[in-house]
């Protein structure tokens, strides 16, 4: 029995992760359109009509979302990507050259293990933790999977064989060092102020009220430490505006340049995965997870149920929140960005970090 | 089924540590470095001491072997292959089988302690460092400020002299 539940619990935080990343690319293709003001993806599926009155149901619905992109970009590039010439440079190995897109995806996957969905629910007399591993390790194991998720862009880098790749990768490993510092320290503050490194512990300690009106929620009680894991997350994520790895305008594609095919949209799903699992902590950690203020959720399954939809309603919110951030802001110069990183985001975490032991020790 | 677990594992340790040494490109060589490491780190969490195996992984494979990886890069090694050196193969032998046949009885202990009550997690690991271990550990933290003082007065020393 707990095999079957532990199984159960694998499909569906996996099945949560696959969908999270599938509704960023359908966000990313459509509100990127909006965005700039196009129309974007509309056409494949749009034109699916039948004669067949049992059929019918069935053909409305693709053409519904074959209008609204979803076929487009869920399953006819899925498609294109696994019929594409699989294409390896010369000069390296088939092995080492799909080992970039599987590092890239296979860390940010595994991280998704220590993300709680969900409250506690009993049902059928077993007490249920949504939570596939309860390390006593918590969210370091998720920043360890964090700092191997680089490996995937330097070997990805290093396989082109071209000068262009290995610009990327280079970039990449120094921009995804300089703010893992600044994402580290302010987390340890956030650990410090909740006691635990367990992240269902740490919703658990945001579910007060302080003074009887204002939620105990992470945002509330460090405001600067939200702002700096959130900025020093996005440029972990590689995207605009910390897309220097993969600028396009003067690196090509940068690390991804020689993939084609599945291998580049593994690159995809891993971006898109990490997107999904910034926005996850960022809402475990600051936003109250699951919890609803003022309300307390009845501890049965009905209770996870609501729990959870608040949980993923808070994540894809924040999912669109940095779609809408890339798609908004230029690309920082490369001295910028490790201005940012090394002399503003750092010593202002650590700033915060003083700040948070000694309030801890006083109060 | 842990058993069988180990034995996958320990093998991988060893295979890649081979692989270190036998590679003809250095960035396969620290690639089956990455390996080994991460290697450990499972034979860790075997051990339940999941700590020091996140510790492991995100020092050893997260830090300090990106860096390594990244200075390879940065020179473009991958034209230049190893050679390899008779002597020194031989040197080191005999080395690692003295450090063996000295390490031999402190094995035996660690291999009848392994499966007890091996205290790895957080609390009994920060307890230990901050009042046992504290002078150590300060000492630690003192060796790695120096480091960063040197790397910095390093990096202006070269600043200078090439306005100069």
């Amino acid at each position: 029995m707990e095999w079957i539940i532990l199984l159960i619990k694998i499909i569906v935080v996996f099945n949560l992760a696959q969908g999270l990343a599938s509704i960023c690319v359908w966000v990313e293709r459509k509100g990127s359109a909006l965005i700039q003001d196009r129309i974007g993806a509309n056409r494949a599926g749009a034109y699916f009509y039948t004669d067949n009155i049992l059929l019918k149901p069935v053909f409305a619905v693709v053409r519904l979302l074959g209008i609204l992109g979803i076929v487009n970009t869920l399953f006819c590039d899925a498609v294109k990507g696994l019929f594409k010439e699989d294409f390896v440079p010369k000069g390296t190995s088939n092995f080492i050259h799909s080992l970039g897109p599987f590092m890239a995806v296979f860390p940010v996957f595994l991280a998704y293990a220590l993300i709680p969905v969900a409250p506690d629910f009993e049902i059928g007399g077993y007490k249920i933790r949504p939570q596939v591993a309860n390390l006593d390790v918590g969210v370091l194991f998720i920043f360890a999977m964090a700092s191997i998720a680089v490996y995937g862009v330097t070997i990805a880098g290093w396989c082109g064989n071209n000068k262009f790749s290995l610009l990327g990768g280079l970039r990449s490993a120094a921009q995804m060092i300089s703010y893992e510092l600044a994402l580290g320290v302010s987390l340890v503050s956030m650990v410090i102020l909740y006691g635990t490194l367990d992240l269902y512990d740490m919703v658990v300690k945001q579910t007060v009220l302080i003074g009887g009106f204002l939620p105990a929620w992470g945002i509330f009680t460090q405001p600067l430490a939200f702002v700096i894991f959130f900025v020093a997350g996005m440029a972990e994520t590689k995207r605009a505006p910390f897309d220097l790895p993969e600028s396009e305008s003067e690196l090509v594609a940068g690390y991804f340049t020689e993939y084609s095919g599945m291998k580049f949209l593994l690159f995809w799903l891993g971006e898109f995965a990490e997107i999904a699992l910034l926005s996850a902590l960022v809402v475990l950690m600051f936003f109250g997870g699951w919890d609803i203020p003022y309300v307390t959720l009845p501890g049965d399954w009905i209770g996870a149920l609501i729990g959870h939809i608040v949980f993923v309603s808070k994540v894809v919110f924040f999912c669109i929140l940095q779609i809408v951030v890339r798609w908004t802001l230029p690309r920082f110069r490369y001295d910028q960005l490790m201005h940012l990183g090394w002399k503003i985001l750092l010593p202002a975490s650590l700033l915060n970090l003083l700040i948070t032991a000694v309030l801890k020790l006083a109060l | 089924m842990e058993e069988i677990i180990w034995y996958i594992i320990a093998g991988l340790t060893l295979a890649s540590a081979l692989g270190v040494l036998i590679m003809k490109k250095p960035l396969y060589s620290a690639f089956c470095l990455v390996l080994h490491l991460f290697m450990i780190a499972a034979l860790f969490a075997l051990l339940d001491a999941h700590f020091l195996a996140t510790a492991q992984i995100i020092v050893y494979a997260g830090a300090i072997m990106v860096l390594v990886v990244f200075v390879i890069m940065l020179l473009s090694l991958d034209g230049a292959e190893k050679k390899p050196s008779y002597f020194l193969g031989g040197l080191s032998l005999v080395a690692i089988f003295a450090l063996f046949k000295m390490l031999l009885p402190a094995l035996r202990d660690t291999f009848s302690v392994s499966g007890t009550n091996l205290q790895g997690d957080v609390k009994s690991i920060g307890l230990l460092l901050y009042t046992k271990y504290i002078y150590s550990f300060e000492v630690a933290s003192i060796l790695i400020m120096v480091a960063i003082v040197g790397a910095v007065i390093l990096a202006k020393r070269t600043k200078k002299n090439v306005t100069t």
